[in-house]
C-alpha cells in the first residue's frame, strides 16, 4: 500500500485553466458534492456520520474502495454460481416468465 | 420478444456498429424508450438485463463448462458497460479491455481506439488510451504515474484509481464522478445476478 507522497508530473497540464482562487472554490464545492454523492451510495454510510472534513473524505474513499472490492468479489462468486446453475437447470415456464418480466 | 426468437448474436459481435451520438444505447428490439440518464432507472436496469441475459444464452449454448465462470464474469462487466452511457470513461475502459482480450482485428480495434480517443478528448484524456494507441500491449496496459495530487486529495484516491476502470491518470473530481457512476451500475449488476441465482436455484418455494 503506497502511503508516501509522489508528486510525479504528467506531460499534459490539467484542464483547469482558470485562476487559482476560482478553480479552488469551484473544485472544493464539486468535491464536497461528489463526496456526499459517493457516501450516499455506500451501505455503511448511515452508521458512520460525523468526523472532520478531511478525515471524512479519506474515510469515504476508503469505504468506497472496500465496497467496490466487495462488489467485484460478489460478481466473481455469482459468476461461478450462475455457471453451475446453467449446467444443471432447465428453464421452466415460470422461470421464463420471470426472465421476460426482467426484460419488459 | 426475447422468449420467441433465439438468434445467435455472433454476427452482431463480429461487426459491432459504432454507438449513436446521443447517449441512449437503444439497440435492443424490445427497448423502445431511451434511458434518461446513466443512473439507477428502470430502463437502465432493463438494458442491463437485456445485455446480460443475451450473453448468458450465448454462453449456455456455446461455451464449454470449464470456461463458463470466467466468461460469465467478463460478460457481466461488458453488459454493465454496454447498458451505461458510452461517454463514461469506465465504460470505454471496460469495452476496450473486452475488445483487446477477444483479439479483435487490428482495423476494428484501431477504429474503436480512434473513436474512444475522439470522444475522450472532449473531456480530460486518460493516458491509458493514448498509450494503447501507440503500442498494442497485453490485457493490462502500462499505467502511467498519477497526476499531481490536488490540494486536499487523500492518499486513498490512488487506490481508487487502481480499482475503477479507466481511473488511472484521472483527475480527482472526474475520479469521484466516475466512481459514483461505476458503483451504481456495479451494484445493479450484482443485484441482477443475485436475482438470477435465486431464480435458478433448485429449492424454489414459489414453484411449489
Amino acid at each position: 500500500m503506497s502511503s508516501g507522497r509522489r508528486s510525479s508530473r504528467t506531460r499534459r497540464a490539467g484542464s483547469s485553466s482558470l485562476s487559482s482562487s476560482t478553480s479552488r472554490s469551484i473544485s472544493e464545492d464539486q468535491i464536497s458534492e461528489l463526496l456526499s454523492k459517493l457516501q450516499a451510495l455506500l451501505p455503511e454510510s448511515q452508521a458512520r456520520n460525523g468526523g472532520a472534513h478531511r478525515g471524512s473524505a479519506a474515510r469515504v474513499l476508503q469505504d468506497t474502495c472496500s465496497y467496490i472490492r466487495s462488489l467485484h468479489q460478489e460478481v466473481d462468486n455469482l459468476s461461478e454460481t450462475l455457471a453451475e446453475l446453467l449446467a444443471s437447470a432447465d428453464v421452466t415456464s415460470d422461470q421464463a416468465a420471470v426472465i421476460r418480466s426482467l426484460l419488459m | 420478444m426475447a422468449g420467441g426468437k433465439r438468434t445467435t448474436a455472433r454476427h452482431q459481435h463480429n461487426h459491432p456498429p459504432p454507438p449513436p451520438p446521443n447517449p441512449s444505447p437503444n439497440r435492443g428490439r424490445g427497448v423502445a424508450d431511451p434511458p434518461p440518464a446513466s443512473d439507477d432507472s428502470p430502463s437502465s436496469k432493463r438494458m442491463l438485463a437485456f445485455h446480460f441475459l443475451r450473453a448468458l444464452a450465448r454462453i449456455h449454448s456455446t461455451t464449454p463448462a470449464p470456461r463458463r465462470p470466467r466468461t460469465i464474469r467478463r460478460a457481466a462487466y461488458s453488459s454493465m458497460a454496454r447498458a451505461a452511457s458510452p461517454r463514461r470513461a469506465w465504460t470505454q475502459a471496460l469495452l476496450l479491455r473486452r475488445a483487446r482480450s477477444r483479439g479483435v482485428a487490428v482495423v476494428g480495434s484501431s477504429r474503436r481506439a480512434v473513436l474512444l480517443r475522439r470522444r475522450v478528448s472532449a473531456s480530460a484524456p486518460p493516458p491509458m488510451l493514448r498509450a494503447s494507441a501507440g503500442a498494442t500491449s497485453a490485457a493490462a496496459p502500462p499505467v502511467q504515474g498519477p497526476p499531481p495530487r490536488q490540494a486536499g486529495e487523500p492518499a486513498r484516491a490512488d487506490a481508487l484509481r487502481r480499482i475503477v476502470p479507466g481511473g488511472a491518470g484521472m483527475e480527482y473530481c472526474s475520479l469521484l464522478d466516475e466512481t459514483a457512476d461505476y458503483v451504481l451500475h456495479l451494484r445493479a449488476q450484482v443485484q441482477l445476478m443475485q436475482s438470477l441465482v435465486d431464480l435458478f436455484s433448485p429449492p424454489n418455494p414459489t414453484s411449489n
